[in-house]
Formats: C-alpha cells, sequence, structure tokens
C-alpha cells in the first residue's frame, strides 16, 4: 500500500453534496423501462395491513407449527425421550457406583427415577434438558428465523408492526430484537442498537429480558406443557404490552420516527443460510450447555446445603399468597437466573395445579434474565442494567399479583 | 391469468372450497365435537392451534383467491390469487410434515427408534386435512399464473 | 510459501445499511459475519483479515449508515471508527440500484481526504431491474476505483481485493470540475499512475 499525498479536506453543505450526487448519477446510471412483477406486488400485498396481517398469521402459525413437529414430535419424543428414558437413564442408575453418596446425588440425582425430567442429576436432567429438549428447539427455531431474515419478510413484519408498537413508545423495528429474543436474549440485547434514542433502547432491552421467553424455554414449555404454552404466551404477549405503555410514559426521552428501508424479497442464498444456522448453533452450544450442567450442579448443591429450603420458607408468605404458587418453586426460581430452560423442566416436576403451573411459567419468564443475558445487558451500560433489575423486580411483584388476582376472579386459582 | 372464463371459474372454485374448508375446520373446532370423516377428508378440530388458527390462515386464503377474479388478467390480482394459494400451500405443508414427523420415530412403548416401513406408510395415509386435499389444485394455479405472465424480457 | 507480509494497512468497509458489506466482508476474509437482509444487522463492527497477492490487511466491516451524522448506536459506531483509524482505506459499497444515496454517503468519505475505493455491488439486482450504472465513467468522474461486484455470489470479489491498494483519494473541486467537462485528461493520468499494471482494469 503506498501512501497517497494528503488530499486538503472539504466540507460541502447538504444541498452541494446532494447537487454532486445528482450530477454523478446523471452522467452514470440510466434506468430501463422497468415493468413489475408479481414478486414485487406480492412485496407490496404483504405491507399492505388488509392483507398483510393475515399473511403475517399464516407465518407465524407456519414457524409454530415447524417448531412443534421438528422440534417435539420428532426429534423430541420421538427419539430423544426414548434414547435417554428408556436407554441412558436406566444405564447410568446400574453403572454409577454408590446410589447413596454425594457423587451419585450430584450427577445422576434419584435413583428410582423413571424419566430424565425427574432424576435431577447433572449427566440425566442437564444433558437431556440441554441435548435432548433445547438443541432441536433451537436449531428449527435458527432455522426459520434464519429465513425470515434473508427472504426479506421480517423488515415488512416490522413496516406492519409499526402503528402498534408506536402506542408503546417503540418503532415497528423493535420486532427485530424481539424475534431474536425469541432464539435466544443474547443477540437481541445487541440488536436493540438499531433503535434510535437510549429510551428505546433501554425500554426494549427491559421489556426484552422480562417479557420474551427464548427459544430454550419455548422448546422445554412445549416438551413439558405443551397445553399451556398458549395462555403462557398470552400472559407475556399481555405484559409486554402493558409494561410497555407503563415504562413509555415514565421514562423521560423521545420516540422519533423511522423511515423503515424495505429491501426486495429474494431467496435466501443456501451457502449463508448453512453457515448462519451453525455459527448461531455453535454458540448455543458452546453458552448453554455449560450453563445448564453448571445449573443442575449449583441448584442441588444449595438443595443439600438448605439454603433453598431456607429460602423457601422466607419467601413462603409472599409466593403462596401473593402469587398463589407452592413454596417449591422458590428453587426452580434460583436455577432460573442460570437457565430458564432448566427452571421450566424442574417446575414441570412440582404438583401444582394447571393455574398456578401458568403462574409460575410466567414468572420464571419475567424473573431474572439468565446469566448470559446478564453480562450483555452490562456491556451495554451498568447504570441502565441496575434500573433494568429495579423495573424487573417491580414487574414480578405487579404482575405476579395481577395474573394471581386474575385467577380468582376466573375462578381458577 | 385468468384471461379465459374457464380459469376464472377454476380460481372461483377453488377459492370457494378453500374458505368452506377453512370456515369448516373453525366450526368442528368451535363446536369441540368429536371431528368430521368423510372418505379421505378428515377435520379432527379439538386443538386450537391447527384448527382454530390454521382455519383462519384458510379462510384467509380463500378470501384472497375471491376477491383476486375481478378484473382478471391484471398483475395486481394475480397476485391476490397467488397469495391466498400461498396461504393454503402453507397449511398443507405444516400439515404433511407434521404426518412425515409422527410417522418417522415408532408408536409409543415400541423398543425400536424407527417406524416399520408399514407403519410409516400408515402413518401418512389418508385420511387427510381439507388443505392437503386442496394441494394438487393449487399447483394447477401455479401453473395458470405462470402461464400467464409473460417472461422476462 | 513464505508468510505473507503484513502492510499494516487498514480498511474500512463503509455504506448504506443493507447494501451487502457483510456479505462482500465474508467473501474477503472468509469470516462468518452474519448476513441478513435486512437493513442494520450488523450493529456491531467486525474485524477480519484479507490476504491478497501475498500481503495481508485488517478488513473491518462497519454497520451501515446513511450519512456521517449519527441517528442511532450503530451509525455512532460508523462515525467513530471513521475517526479512530485516521489513515484508513475506505471501501465505499454502494448499492447499483439505489445509487444516489450511497453517492451521497461517498462524498461525505470523499471530503474527509481519506482514500477510498468504491465497490458496486449488486450489480445482478440492478440488471434485473434493467439499471445500468457505468462503472467506468464513476471511476473516471471522482477519481477513485470503481469495481462491480455481486457479493452474494463472488464476482468481482477478487477483482476488488486486487485493487484495494489502488484507493485514491479524490479531490472534491476535481469532481465537480471533471463533471464540468474540463481538466479531465490531465485527471486521467494521475488516477492511474500508480497503477501497479495487474492488468485486471484492463486499460
Amino acid at each position: 500500500m503506498q501512501r497517497l499525498r494528503g488530499v486538503r479536506p472539504v466540507k460541502l453543505t447538504t444541498n452541494e453534496r446532494w447537487d454532486l450526487v445528482d450530477a454523478i448519477a446523471e452522467r452514470t446510471v440510466t434506468v430501463g423501462t422497468y415493468r413489475q412483477t408479481i414478486g414485487d406486488i406480492l412485496g407490496e400485498l404483504t405491507v399492505k395491513p388488509a392483507t398483510g396481517i393475515p399473511v403475517a398469521v399464516a407465518v407465524l402459525y407456519a414457524f409454530w407449527s415447524i417448531f412443534g413437529s421438528f422440534a417435539g414430535t420428532l426429534v423430541t419424543d420421538g427419539f430423544m425421550v426414548r434414547l435417554f428414558d428408556d436407554h441412558w437413564l436406566p444405564w447410568l442408575q446400574a453403572a454409577w457406583p454408590g446410589p447413596d453418596s454425594l457423587l451419585y446425588y450430584l450427577a445422576v440425582g434419584d435413583p428410582l427415577a423413571e424419566t430424565c425430567f425427574e432424576a435431577f442429576g447433572m449427566l440425566t436432567s442437564g444433558l437431556f434438558v440441554a441435548i435432548g429438549v433445547v438443541l432441536p428447539a433451537v436449531l428449527i427455531f435458527y432455522l426459520m428465523m434464519t429465513l425470515l431474515e434473508d427472504s426479506g419478510y421480517l423488515p415488512r413484519l416490522a413496516v406492519l408492526m409499526d402503528t402498534v408498537l408506536h402506542r408503546i413508545g417503540l418503532h415497528g423495528y423493535a420486532i427485530i430484537p424481539a424475534i431474536l429474543g425469541l432464539g435466544c436474549n443474547v443477540p437481541a440485547v445487541t440488536a436493540t442498537r438499531i433503535l434510535e434514542t437510549r429510551k428505546q433502547r433501554f425500554m426494549m432491552m427491559t421489556l426484552l429480558a422480562i417479557f420474551i421467553p427464548c427459544g430454550a424455554q419455548l422448546g422445554v414449555m412445549r416438551d413439558v406443557i405443551p397445553d399451556l404454552v398458549g395462555p403462557v404466551m398470552l400472559y407475556l404477549i399481555c405484559g409486554f404490552g402493558i409494561f410497555g405503555f407503563v415504562l413509555d410514559r415514565i421514562i423521560p426521552g423521545e420516540n422519533p420516527e423511522i423511515l423503515i428501508d424495505v429491501p426486495p424479497y429474494h431467496w435466501p442464498a443456501w451457502e449463508n443460510v448453512a453457515r448462519k444456522l451453525w455459527t448461531r448453533t455453535k454458540g448455543f452450544l458452546k453458552e448453554a450447555v455449560p450453563f445448564v450442567l453448571f445449573g443442575v450442579l449449583l441448584v442441588n448443591l444449595l438443595y443439600l446445603a438448605g439454603v433453598i429450603g431456607a429460602l423457601a420458607d422466607l419467601f413462603e408468605p409472599l409466593f403462596v399468597t401473593w402469587f398463589g404458587v407452592p413454596k417449591e418453586t422458590v428453587g426452580p426460581l434460583i436455577a432460573a437466573f442460570l437457565r430458564k430452560d432448566l427452571a421450566v423442566a424442574q417446575l414441570s416436576t412440582i404438583a401444582m395445579t394447571p393455574y398456578q403451573m401458568i403462574t409460575s411459567v410466567v414468572l420464571i419468564s419475567i424473573y431474572f434474565p439468565c446469566v448470559a443475558t446478564f453480562v450483555m445487558m452490562l456491556r451495554e451500560g451498568w447504570k441502565q442494567m441496575l434500573a433494568a433489575v429495579g423495573v424487573l423486580f417491580a414487574v414480578v411483584f405487579v404482575y405476579g399479583g395481577l395474573i394471581h388476582a386474575a385467577g380468582i376472579l376466573m375462578g381458577v386459582a | 391469468m385468468a384471461r379465459s372464463s374457464l380459469s376464472t371459474l377454476y380460481v372461483g372454485l377453488l377459492g370457494l372450497a378453500t374458505l368452506a374448508s377453512g370456515l369448516a375446520d373453525i366450526l368442528v373446532w368451535a363446536g369441540a365435537g368429536p371431528g368430521v370423516t368423510f372418505g379421505i377428508l378428515e377435520i379432527a378440530g379439538g386443538d386450537f392451534f391447527r384448527w382454530g388458527w390454521g382455519g383462519a390462515v384458510m379462510v384467509f386464503g380463500g378470501l384472497f383467491m375471491l376477491s383476486g377474479l375481478t378484473h382478471s388478467g391484471s398483475l395486481q390480482q394475480s397476485a391476490k390469487v397467488l397469495l391466498g394459494a400461498i396461504m393454503v400451500g402453507i397449511i398443507a405443508g405444516t400439515d404433511l410434515f407434521a404426518l412425515f414427523c409422527e410417522s418417522v420415530p415408532a408408536g409409543e412403548g415400541a423398543p425400536e427408534f424407527f417406524n416399520t416401513a408399514s407403519g410409516f406408510l400408515g402413518g401418512i395415509a389418508p385420511p387427510y386435512s381439507p388443505a392437503i386435499l386442496l394441494l394438487p389444485c393449487i399447483l394447477g394455479i401455479l401453473y395458470l399464473i405462470g402461464r400467464g405472465e409473460p417472461d422476462d424480457a | 510459501m513464505n508468510e505473507p507480509i503484513d502492510t499494516g494497512t487498514t480498511v474500512l468497509m463503509v455504506g448504506n445499511p443493507n447494501v451487502g458489506k457483510s456479505a462482500l466482508f465474508n467473501r474477503l476474509t472468509g469470516a462468518n459475519a452474519v448476513v441478513s437482509n435486512y437493513p442494520g444487522t450488523t450493529v456491531d463492527y467486525t474485524e477480519g483479515t484479507l490476504i491478497e497477492a501475498h500481503r495481508t490487511c485488517t478488513i473491518i466491516d462497519v454497520p451501515g449508515t446513511y450519512s456521517l451524522t449519527p441517528r442511532d448506536a450503530a451509525e455512532e459506531v460508523a462515525v467513530r471508527l471513521l475517526g479512530e483509524y485516521p489513515g484508513a482505506v475506505v471501501l465505499l459499497v454502494l448499492d447499483a440500484t439505489r445509487i444516489e444515496r450511497g453517492l451521497y454517503l461517498a462524498l461525505e468519505v470523499i471530503e474527509r481526504g481519506v482514500p477510498c475505493i468504491i465497490a458496486l455491488n449488486m450489480t445482478d439486482a440492478a440488471h434485473d431491474k434493467h439499471i445500468s450504472v457505468d462503472a467506468a465513467e464513476m471511476e473516471r468522474v471522482l477519481g477513485i476505483p470503481v469495481i462491480e461486484t455481486t457479493a452474494i455470489s463472488g464476482e468481482g470479489v477478487k477483482q476488488l481485493a486486487g485493487m484495494i491498494r489502488n484507493a485514491k483519494a479524490a479531490d472534491i473541486s476535481a469532481i465537480s470540475g471533471r463533471l464540468n467537462g474540463d481538466g479531465a485528461a490531465e485527471e486521467m493520468v494521475a488516477l492511474r499512475s500508480g497503477c501497479s499494471g495487474c492488468g485486471v482494469c484492463g486499460r
């Protein structure tokens, strides 16, 4: 690289610059007659509300249906449950020496357990949740997410959602971190940077950490409480709306309009899809698997040390009277700090009414973000992170009570 | 597309059939009845996601096809018909995928992992949902639209 | 093969959102920057290494921006990077289908007097839309190398890599002059004097 003699910097005004742009473009660009194709019209139809909203309904349907068929029916129920419950668990229970030892308790868990959810050892529940339930969910989620991204549908969804999201002080683009967050909150926190003002970024980050369940959690929910996923999601979406509205009112700052640039549709490039899928899944394996195993270990150690029992007694009034859930849910709430998927799996083994289950799963979702998300939020600024945590506690307290109250009113709690 | 009255008739009938099966999906689900089986056609009902939500998608698909009928021939209208066809295609595709996912692993309680060949074929055999049955006709629409669109110069 | 020589050059890839900077970056460096079909995918910068003709340089994929007056956090990153690497070569990525707004940003960068090179990307999409951009004429007018690329399929990328070392700082008044038709011939000579005779430019 040869160094050039510096050219004097100049500063043009905006108008001068545009004049120059026009002159250059006139010299170099020729635009032929362009006939609209059916693809262009389809593109328009997916943004106009009258046709766009039904299309969004259909796309979400396809997303969730394929997610359920692949991750739930085919991989987890079809193969993984069988592999882990019929082969891995009995073998491990028989092969690991000393069912009364501490190591057995930590690694294998309950010697009499019949499923990997109940055993709760590092190598039983830990591995099953990470590999058997969450990995297929994350894989299929990211595949479909990537297709939506690369085809160009996401920005159209952003245009459609713009009106709704403006009511809560965000704009259409907030849908991108929100959807990314359904996969994993970690990249979603970074993606909040496409929002313009500090206020919007803070709001989005907080709402993301609180109300968007990640792919791992969705996968576990889909597996252990398939009938309750609908109500849980409904509560989360309502919460997103309500608290978005409230935060918009109490946080000072601007909500500027932005112009959304809608790129043309094109077929996703195979190579790029494969590459992205691999990068993201690898990221999951590196982050999630150690956390799940470590989470099981920590929770087991805390149980052994009597810490969880003590905490459960301490928080009993709050949990039983205010939230209306059994005090045993304190344990999962602690595990939730490490991995929310793990916490949901743990909840499924506690005896509860369906409504209590809905309440506690919603609470787990809105409670602390997992450690990895926490670190990402810290990276965006510790003051914002502290504020987000403050909001979080307020929301858990208020919303938990609200859900309980709603249950009492409906006569199901 | 749809320059001739014959293709208009075809799209119209298909739109009506789609609309009707979408409404039937929703009705069976809302009535929470035992489900309807008619020859190779089955509406199981029961599950809100597939029959309530999926039925709504079918209804929209049918409406799009019908709304694309007037002034047939313009690209705008063909696009609506195509969009309707795609919506039905989405439901049919996810239904087929679900059938496939259910039929590959062996049944509950079986010691093997993979289903036997006959078990697999039994799993993907009829009866089918209305969307799957409409799928071949939908492909006809794609043909009509492909024919109607002049080659890109 | 000996170790490639590190030239110590930094190349900043600058352009509007969603013009294919990340795709081009992956092509140039073999890295794994996330590429999507919506503006604003890259919110943080990614660094990679380009090895070309046995020499290496560092390439930074800068988040997309419409101008150097930042409006959001991702655009702030872009402006900050330009300030942090005052000696860097700027690879301006322009979307051939939406050339004007790309040129606006390009001029803002050119005004800073830094060495630039232009990748005219998405030429395939421009062809589909019956838009043709005269790269040779643009090169003559601006006085900096302009290379046509299609990052998604990799066309023109090798040529672009070879031309990075021919990046030039351009003079705005000379550009205006050439647009008005004077002094063109003299500037032509100046532009190509640094050519190492790689032959790819075909002149």
